[in-house]
């Protein structure tokens, strides 16, 4: 840690992150908290870890930990200077990866447009990882199937799964909020049609949502941090129709109408369901977890059920 | 085999195998065996109520107690009885295995199922008569005879089962007696008043099973 | 006694499949919650057994040749049972076989609803009717009609009459309606002239006249019986032939048309299908048009005659004032409907409509499981169920995506249905080695066989709560027998003028606890008794929906 220069006058933010930079770039393996310390004695600490944060954010700055203590060091120079040493199988490989974009590739496919042994691919996504220069992202479409993207591109809503998961974590309440929130549009929709005393043909046109209708409101509504789309409530919409309570019709239309696509309107409307709960359910047998244990003589038997006792008690 | 003497002695297998790290705390050893009934998950819906229900609750239980007093509800013959018992002159003859209370329409059976009709039995008249005195005793239980009642329960019991429940019936009975004496017939108190099924829901436990051992007829509640 | 292979001459087994020992055992305590023991005894032989001879039954069951035959006696007299006869050989003798017949069995507990049914149609004489002759197995129309004019006289208010002629329209009616029909009779006399009389008759059903009611004159009302009846024709065996033999309508026995009353109740269940879907309205419309074929449809068709619009309105009872406009409306939106109860078939008379009845049955069964789903796994898994109802075949992952169910509660849902049999898991090999790496996995829903599993539960269920029910009357045995004791001892006392202050010490007998006991009773059992009744109905639309689906 030589060549300590001081300069008196850097306390601008910005002059203090391009000095920063400045002496990343110097030392391409990385400097310390103390080589920024000694080239600007003067600064507040505060001052400068605001500045650190701000280049680890903005991706300009990569926080390493090293045998020395926490290093910093550059983004793009550190990538170019990596790249600039590996060998060419290093390069065709992460050439093949950067091709795929944000929708990410299989380690078997760049087996197949590498032609390079799987072995050696994957020694060579292990150190474009460690470099950081690639990384790997599950994908939510195959379960336990990872694939490769650079480093700090946005993965695709088909590898993320879009909306719906947050890290790879299905958001499993937020989908029933959605779930319950379109439910709920569409039963006000239906109530308000049967209230409006209207001959049955019009009643139940008018019970009618297009899958449009139903986005628009769930937007409206705001309750969701990402951006929706159509396409996304109808995936919602879809889990009414599996749970009884929705039925979906779909009509041709104009191009171009609102809520259209490929010249078809989806329409959905809340239903009653056909018919009620049937009697089995309504006994301790019908919902009984140990049924199949259940024999006359036994210990579970009708004459020892304490399901029974209780549900005749109550 | 492999976990013996070593730290954890009492373990016989690899506790790493079942996901628990090396040196991490085990859960507490159970104490007790899983519950024989586990807490449920989902609890019955409540079952539907309302006047059709309680008509139909109400049919169910009558028609329950009619088939008891209808001749196709065939009692075992009495097996031998290990006690004679007070009782046992008042109960109507157990029923015979060799006669059938009731007259099939032979024109549409087997030959082979031709059994007899029963036959009136004079004891019963009998029953029916010796029957008719017997309330008058109760009337005259006083409150120092509670006792003395209770032991006669038993005999009011078999009474209201098998007494007509008014006069009329007995005297016509009885009237009708010549004129039946050769016929092959029955006498009416084999069967119970129609009134008392309505009133009755209640069976008899003992028919489940089949251990038959003391016979009760259907509780009147 | 011959015991050796009775069956080679009686191939033909009328039993669509053999029973199980659940229904066995149900089939048991029903026969002897009805019948008794011995019959019960008698009755589950032939269920466990199939056909067999009189000797055969006797020796199975332990039980003497009188007792066998006084039951079978009520089993043939009830249709639970059927006789045929055989040869063996061409001069050999003559076998009688018995059949059970485990269906009629089990039809013991829908009895009060077929009551009750009657009683909505037909008023307190359609009731007593069908009552009668549930009880009874089957009745001649003079009998039965005498014996409901008499009970209805022994209830009905002082002074009035019930006319014998009354409860024959009800009858009528009921046989008009094929609520009832005529047994098998035996072959006219002079038919079967042989050297010696047959071992069996020949039971013939005739199909004209299987619902005609004899023209046989019914004067006369019902008679108060004071001392509440006791039946007297049949205390009176003898008697009650002597009598019933001089009546013209001696031999012509009728009996309840259980198919029928089922397609009343098939028919009552669409109407509130579609009621509950659409509205009151377009339930009326559709039991309008089941009942305009009710009688030209038969009971297992798939679906109704043809309706033409003009029609149903001309049937639609006056005073709905419903216009034709918004009939058709009505109609238009029936037939577009996803659930697909009622089919648009033409264009003639304003537009001819079917009730599809297969497919509604088919469409409840499904909805019946569905139900049971959501109540036993919770709304979730139901949701599983439904999107492999639709999607018929389905990867684990995506069950996950279409549900939007996150992976490991969707895979502790399939588990937990395919171990209960709601769900089964199909293996596809992408390989002849079937090795696991290269084996689809697909889930799905056989309906069928769900609905079979479910109806066998049904019938256990049952079976738990009659034996629950008796457990708790035997855990009371003791009391019951006092309360009934106290009860004859009031009745005595009361007949005989007591005092207040006797009855009252009579009373106290049965302490507080203890009347608060019998309290308890009544309602456990009144609680099991209505569980009964309404599992039923799980059973009746199972087993119509399994019946129909049979190939045929």
């Amino acid at each position: 840690m030589t060549d300590v220069v001081v300069k008196q006058e850097a306390t601008d933010a910005v002059d203090l992150e391009s000095r920063i930079i400045e002496l990343c770039q110097q030392f391409p393996h990385g400097i310390t908290d103390q080589v920024i310390q000694n080239d600007m004695p003067q600064l507040e600490p505060q001052q400068r870890a605001m500045a650190i944060n701000r280049l680890l954010s903005t991706g300009r700055l990569d926080l390493l930990r090293s045998n020395a203590g926490l290093l910093y060091r550059l983004k793009d120079a550190q990538a170019a200077s990596k790249v600039k040493g590996a060998d060419n199988q290093e390069k065709l490989v992460y050439q093949i990866i950067e091709d795929a974009g944000n929708k990410g590739i299989w380690s078997r496919d760049i087996r197949y447009k590498s032609n390079l042994p799987l072995t050696e691919i994957n020694k060579i996504l292990k150190s474009l990882e460690s470099k950081k220069l690639i990384k790997a992202v599950k994908s939510v479409a195959a379960s336990k199937k990872k694939v490769y993207m650079l480093y700090n591109i946005e993965p695709d809503r088909s590898v993320t799964g879009g909306a719906w998961y947050s890290d790879q974590d299905f958001e499993a309440e937020f989908v029933e909020i959605l779930n319950q929130q379109c439910c709920k549009f569409l039963q006000q929709k239906a109530d308000a049609a049967q209230e409006s005393k209207q001959g049955p043909l019009l009643q139940r046109n008018s019970s009618y949502a297009s899958s449009h209708e139903v986005w628009k409101y769930i937007c409206e509504l705001g309750i969701s941090k990402v951006e929706l789309s159509m396409e996304d409530v109808e995936t919602i919409l879809n889990t009414l129709i599996y749970d009884g309570k929705v039925e979906r019709t779909i009509l041709s239309a104009k191009e171009g109408t609102v809520g259209c696509v490929d010249g078809y309107i989806k329409l959905f409307r809340a239903i009653n369901p056909l018919v009620p709960p049937t009697g089995l359910v309504r006994t301790p047998c019908g919902v009984c977890p140990i049924f199949h244990e259940c024999h006359e003589g036994g210990d579970i038997s009708p004459e020892t059920c304490v399901y029974m006792t209780e549900w005749m008690a109550f | 085999m492999a976990g013996r003497g070593r730290g954890r002695g009492q373990m016989t297998f690899n506790i790493e195998a079942i996901g628990f790290a090396k040196g991490e705390a085990l859960p507490p050893p159970t104490l007790q065996p899983p519950p024989l009934f586990p807490p449920l998950e989902y609890r019955p819906l409540p079952l539907l109520t309302g006047e059709e229900t309680d008509y139909l609750l109400a049919l169910k239980q009558e028609l329950r107690g009619a088939m008891k007093n209808l001749p196709y509800f065939i009692k075992p013959a009495e097996r031998k009885k290990d006690i004679e018992r007070y009782s046992d002159k008042y109960q109507s003859k157990g029923p015979a295995d060799n006669a059938i209370d009731w007259a099939p329409d032979w024109r549409l059976l087997p030959r082979e199922l031709r059994i007899q009709v029963r036959k009136a039995t004079k004891a019963k008249k009998a029953v029916v008569k010796t029957q008719v005195p017997k309330p008058e005793k109760s009337k005259k239980a006083s409150e120092s005879e509670n006792l003395e009642m209770l032991k006669n329960l038993e005999t009011l019991e078999q009474k209201e089962q098998q007494a007509p429940s008014d006069e009329d019936g007995a005297e016509e009975e009885e009237k009708e007696e010549g004129e039946e004496a050769e016929e092959e017939v029955l006498d009416e108190e084999e069967f119970e008043e129609e009134t008392d099924y309505v009133m009755s829901y209640f069976e008899n436990g003992e028919d489940f099973g089949g251990d038959s051992d003391d016979h009760m007829d259907e509780a009147v509640y | 006694m011959c015991v050796s292979s009775p069956r080679t001459e009686f191939a033909v087994n009328h039993q669509p499949a053999t029973m199980t020992a659940v229904e066995t055992r149900l089939c048991e305590l029903l026969l002897r919650e009805h019948f008794g023991e011995l019959v019960s005894r008698a009755g589950t032989h032939l269920v466990h057994m199939g056909p067999q001879p009189l000797r055969l039954v006797a020796l199975g069951t332990g039980l003497n040749l009188d007792q066998v035959k006084k039951a079978l006696c009520v089993l043939l007299q009830h249709g639970m049972a059927s006789f045929k006869t055989g040869k063996r050989g061409v001069s050999g003798p003559t076998w009688v076989e018995y059949t059970a017949d485990c269906a009629a069995m089990l039809r013991m507990l829908r009895y009060t609803r077929y009551v009750y049914c009657a009683k909505t149609l037909y008023g307190d004489a359609g009731e007593l009717l069908i009552e009668e002759t549930l009880q009874h197995g089957q009745l001649t129309m003079s009998a039965a009609v005498r014996r409901v004019a008499d009970r209805m006289a022994s209830t009905a208010d002082e002074g009035k009459t019930v006319e014998y002629s009354d409860v024959a329209a009800a009858f009528t009616n009921l046989v008009n309606t094929h609520f009832l029909q005529r047994c098998l009779s035996g072959k006219e006399e002079g038919e079967s002239e042989g050297a010696r009389p047959e071992a069996a008759p020949m039971l013939v059903s005739n199909e004209k006249d299987m619902y005609t009611v004899p023209k046989i004159p019914l004067i006369g009302h019902g008679k108060r019986r004071l001392s509440a009846d006791s039946d007297d024709l049949d205390a009176h065996p003898a008697k009650k032939r002597k009598v019933e033999e001089s009546l013209p309508d001696d031999g012509i026995y009728w009996r309840v048309n259980f198919e029928r009353f089922h397609q009343h109740f098939h028919n009552q269940a669409i109407v509130s299908a579609v009621a509950s879907k659409m509205d009151k309205t377009a339930g009326e419309i559709v039991r309008t048009m089941l009942r305009m074929s009710e009688l030209t449809t038969p009971p297992n068709a798939a679906f109704t005659q043809l309706l033409a619009s003009t029609e149903i309105f001309r049937s639609l009872p006056p005073e709905y004032g419903m216009t034709k406009p918004v009939l058709d409306q009505y109609l238009s939106l029936l037939a577009d409907d996803p659930m697909e109860f009622v089919t648009k078939s033409g264009e003639s008379g304003g537009g001819t409509f079917i009730v599809n009845l297969l497919k509604s049955l088919k469409t409840m069964a499904r909805c019946t499981l569905e139900s049971i789903v959501q109540e036993r796994f919770g709304s979730r898994a139901a949701r599983i169920f439904r999107l492999l109802l639709q999607k018929r075949h389905l990867e684990q992952k995506q069950v996950e995506d279409f549900a939007m169910i996150p992976a490991k509660e969707a895979k502790e849902m399939l588990y937990t249905m395919v171990s209960q049999n709601f769900v089964t898991l199909q293996e596809i090999p992408k390989a002849a080695d079937y090795a696991p790496a290269r084996t689809f996995y697909l889930y799905t829903v056989n309906v069928e066989q769900t609905a079979r599993f479910i109806l066998q539960r049904c019938y256990k269920t049952v079976t738990n709560l009659i034996a629950r029910r008796h457990h708790e009357t035997k855990e009371n045995k003791r009391l019951l027998e006092k309360a009934q004791r106290i009860e004859a001892i009031l009745a005595s006392v009361q007949a005989s003028g007591a005092d207040e202050a006797q009855l009252q010490e009579i009373e106290e007998m049965i302490t507080a606890t203890e009347r608060q006991q019998l309290e308890n009773l009544k309602r456990t059992v009144n609680k099991l008794d209505k569980s009964e009744m309404q599992v039923d109905e799980t059973v009746f639309l199972l087993e119509t929906f399994l019946q129909a689906s049979r190939p045929q």
